[in-house]
């Protein structure tokens, strides 16, 4: 019996881990570039659930075609909080906002653009306030401070600088959303039939969402390998002095980047929605920042594709405990399995912070 | 050269804006509630600052010390209120809080301090919530059912007393807690701890090579604050409210004001974390009477600005302009 349930439980945790896997990929890559731990990570898959939700609930598509959108958000969010925050600290070379290109001006304001259209049509559904009006006038005073006074810093900022940002960054996003559907739970319920396998029972739709997240990794993976591009981002982590030595533009791809792991966090927020049927709310990303955290710890925090792999290993780790939580009477298995995955993060950090993956 | 006794003129400011807070709430008894919520930002701006401001890392998880602290007094309260103890249960409850909060930083200290920058921030996040999620699940202290005690602490020191305990005397311990914090910052500042702990903030490797044992002062800062935040939180939160919920107490929430507390006074000095509570306190007041529910749509972008524009603070700003001045002395 016990041992059913938890090969049951296992397999679960094989498809969801290939999930929380896709949701740390965007993590690692930022802090494989830039150094730089995004502690608004949560923030960016709320907003991808948001546009699942909204997609589903407002237009009636499945969130399947909402993988593309999100991505495009993600990548537009990721230039403008590039450019608008996180470039005087991680790139003091120039001023944030006065070096902005012609390019990346365009990529930023579609993607705003988008986000706005999307809320605009979620404004029919829900309530929609004076939020996104101070929302706007912030961004564009603090954008005039910043040309006024942005690019004086000479040094690198430190640690302490650009995790303050990237969680100010979480915080805002999550404050606009609550703002504009207040912070009850909402859920969608995409029905397209399940998979009976004997020990357990699989919905089609986390079968896809499995399914791909794996493909985005192998796309990702493939990026990297190939294409001058990747191969020009993969110089930058190996160091980042030679690699501007060598002609590659860094600040380029440090914005090029950190946009694509934004991108890549938001679109594993619309295949999260798949596993939460009814949960998606503006705070929602707290847990999985944890979650990645580990899941990258785990890995190893600088390689997109540890992280994939420590993704199951975590989903895999996560669906066990619980079972066996649950059968110990006398203690609350969700919150232990939550305790057990800290502990397993302590563990990690004090005996092989460079992650399980990779020698050391 | 500095005399002896001119190493501690800082102190005086800090005195001067407590006393004008504490005599500010004496004579409006209106505005207690607001009088005690500031000073409740400024010793937590105190304590968070004798850790972050000085060693330049970010404990991410600093208000699981505070809980603890809470927790050191709601189990004083809560089981030894029919010992006839009377108000020793306070004095027990105060020290059991300090003692939670150092033997948590003990082992956090432990673990975490071997670790530098984003992975620190990443371990002590993981403190927070693991500690958090283990009161829970393992059901240590009621679990999540959390504790009432306002029944306790009337039947331990009779109705008057609790009282009067829970609506002013623990503010008024909440004040000695902030001028604690503030002047180990100073004898801190003035000493060996200070000076080394400087160095390891501007760069750690070559604090190293010059011989400064940069583990034990950094512990020595992360005990203190520690402990520090384990007073705030037995005589802000259990004494004055009488419960205690772990969902409450571990709320990263708190965190995040302790860093926007110190960041907006300026890290590292010691009138900062005042001013900036003082900024954060009474504009987070006002703001929940013009624009309710919108305070961290407003700060957050602030933080963002300040780190940008005005890393060093306000505090740092204004040591800057009175550098050469006879007031000097009196700001860092």
């Amino acid at each position: 019996m016990l041992l059913e349930q938890l090969s049951g439980n296992l397999l679960q945790g094989l498809v969801l881990g290939a999930v929380y896997g896709m949701a740390t990929m965007g993590l690692s890559l930022i802090f494989g570039v830039l150094q730089v731990v995004n502690v608004g990570h949560g923030a960016f898959i709320m907003v991808g659930s948001f546009t699942a939700l909204m997609m589903f609930q407002g237009m009636g598509i499945p969130p399947v075609f909402a993988i593309p959108v999100a991505m495009l958000i993600g990548m537009g969010l990721g230039m403008l909080f590039y450019y608008g925050a996180m470039k005087p600290l991680v790139s003091p070379s120039g001023s944030g906002i006065r070096k902005m290109s012609p390019k990346v001006l365009g990529m930023a304001g579609g993607g705003f653009v988008g986000m706005l259209i999307l809320m605009w049509i979620g404004s029919g559904l829900f309530k929609l306030n004076v939020a996104i009006y101070i929302f706007v006038g912030i961004i564009f005073i603090y954008g005039f401070f910043l040309y006024i006074y942005g690019g004086r810093r000479q040094d690198k900022a430190p640690e302490l600088a650009t995790l303050l940002v990237t969680f100010s960054l979480g915080v805002i996003l999550e404050e606009v959303v609550k703002q504009i559907f207040t912070s009850e739970s909402r859920g969608y319920n995409w029905d397209i039939g399940k998979l009976d396998v004997g020990i357990t029972v699989f919905p089609y739709p986390k079968l896809l969402a499995a399914f791909g997240s794996m493909m985005i990794a192998i796309l990702l993976y493939l990026w990297f390998k190939k294409t001058r591009a990747g191969m020009a981002m993969r110089s930058v982590v190996e160091d980042d002095v030679g690699a501007r030595v060598c002609g590659v533009d860094v600040d380029w791809q440090y914005a090029l980047s950190f946009s694509l792991g934004i991108g890549l966090t938001v679109t594993s927020g619309v295949l999260l929605t798949m596993f939460i049927p009814v949960g998606i709310n503006p705070y929602m990303g707290g847990p999985y920042t944890l979650k990645a955290f580990v899941i990258a710890v785990l890995g190893g925090l600088a390689s997109p594709y540890a992280a994939f792999f420590g993704g199951v290993v975590f989903g895999l780790l996560e669906n066990g405990s619980y079972t066996l939580f649950a059968n110990i009477p006398g203690v609350e298995p969700f919150a232990m399995t939550r305790f057990f995955s800290f502990v397993m993060l302590l563990v990690i950090l004090l005996i092989r912070p460079t992650g399980l993956l990779r020698a050391k | 050269m500095m005399k002896k006794i001119d190493k501690y003129y800082p102190i005086i400011p800090v005195l001067v804006a407590y006393a004008v807070l504490l005599g500010y709430g004496l004579v409006n008894p209106g505005k207690w509630q607001l009088v005690s919520q500031l000073a409740f930002y400024c010793t937590l701006g105190q304590a968070f600052n004798l850790f972050m401001g000085m060693t330049g890392y970010v404990d991410f998880g600093y208000v699981a010390f505070m809980g603890v602290g809470t927790y050191g007094m709601a189990v004083s309260i809560y089981h030894l209120y029919d010992k006839g103890l009377g108000l020793w249960i306070v004095v027990i409850g105060l020290v059991l809080g300090a003692l939670f909060a150092t033997l948590l930083s003990l082992a956090v200290g432990a673990v975490a301090l071997r670790l530098r920058g984003a992975y620190f921030a990443i371990a002590t996040i993981g403190v927070n919530e693991g500690f958090r999620y283990l009161v829970e699940g393992a059901r240590i202290w009621n679990g999540s059912e959390g504790m009432i005690f306002t029944r306790h602490m009337k039947k331990a020191m009779g109705r008057e007393t609790a009282m009067a305990l829970s609506t002013f005397w623990a503010d008024i311990l909440m004040f000695g807690v902030a001028i604690l914090a503030a002047a180990l910052t100073l004898v801190y500042m003035r000493n060996k701890v200070g000076y080394a702990l400087t160095a390891l903030r501007e760069d750690e490797d070559a604090a190293k090579v010059m011989g400064i044992n940069v583990t034990k002062y950094k512990i020595i800062a992360f005990i203190t604050s520690a402990a520090m935040a384990g007073l705030l939180g037995a005589t802000a939160w259990a004494l004055k409210l009488n419960y205690v919920y772990p969902a409450d107490v571990f709320e990263i929430h708190y965190t995040v004001e302790a860093i926007i507390i110190v960041l907006l006074g300026g890290a590292g000095t010691l009138l900062g974390p005042i001013v900036g509570g003082l900024i954060y306190g009474i504009s987070k007041y006002y703001l929940s009477i013009v624009l309710p529910g919108f305070q961290l749509l407003i700060f957050a972008p602030i933080i963002i600005g300040i780190i940008v524009l005005f890393p060093e603070g306000t505090v740092g700003v204004l040591k800057k302009r009175l550098m050469g001045t006879p007031l000097q002395k009196y700001v860092i």
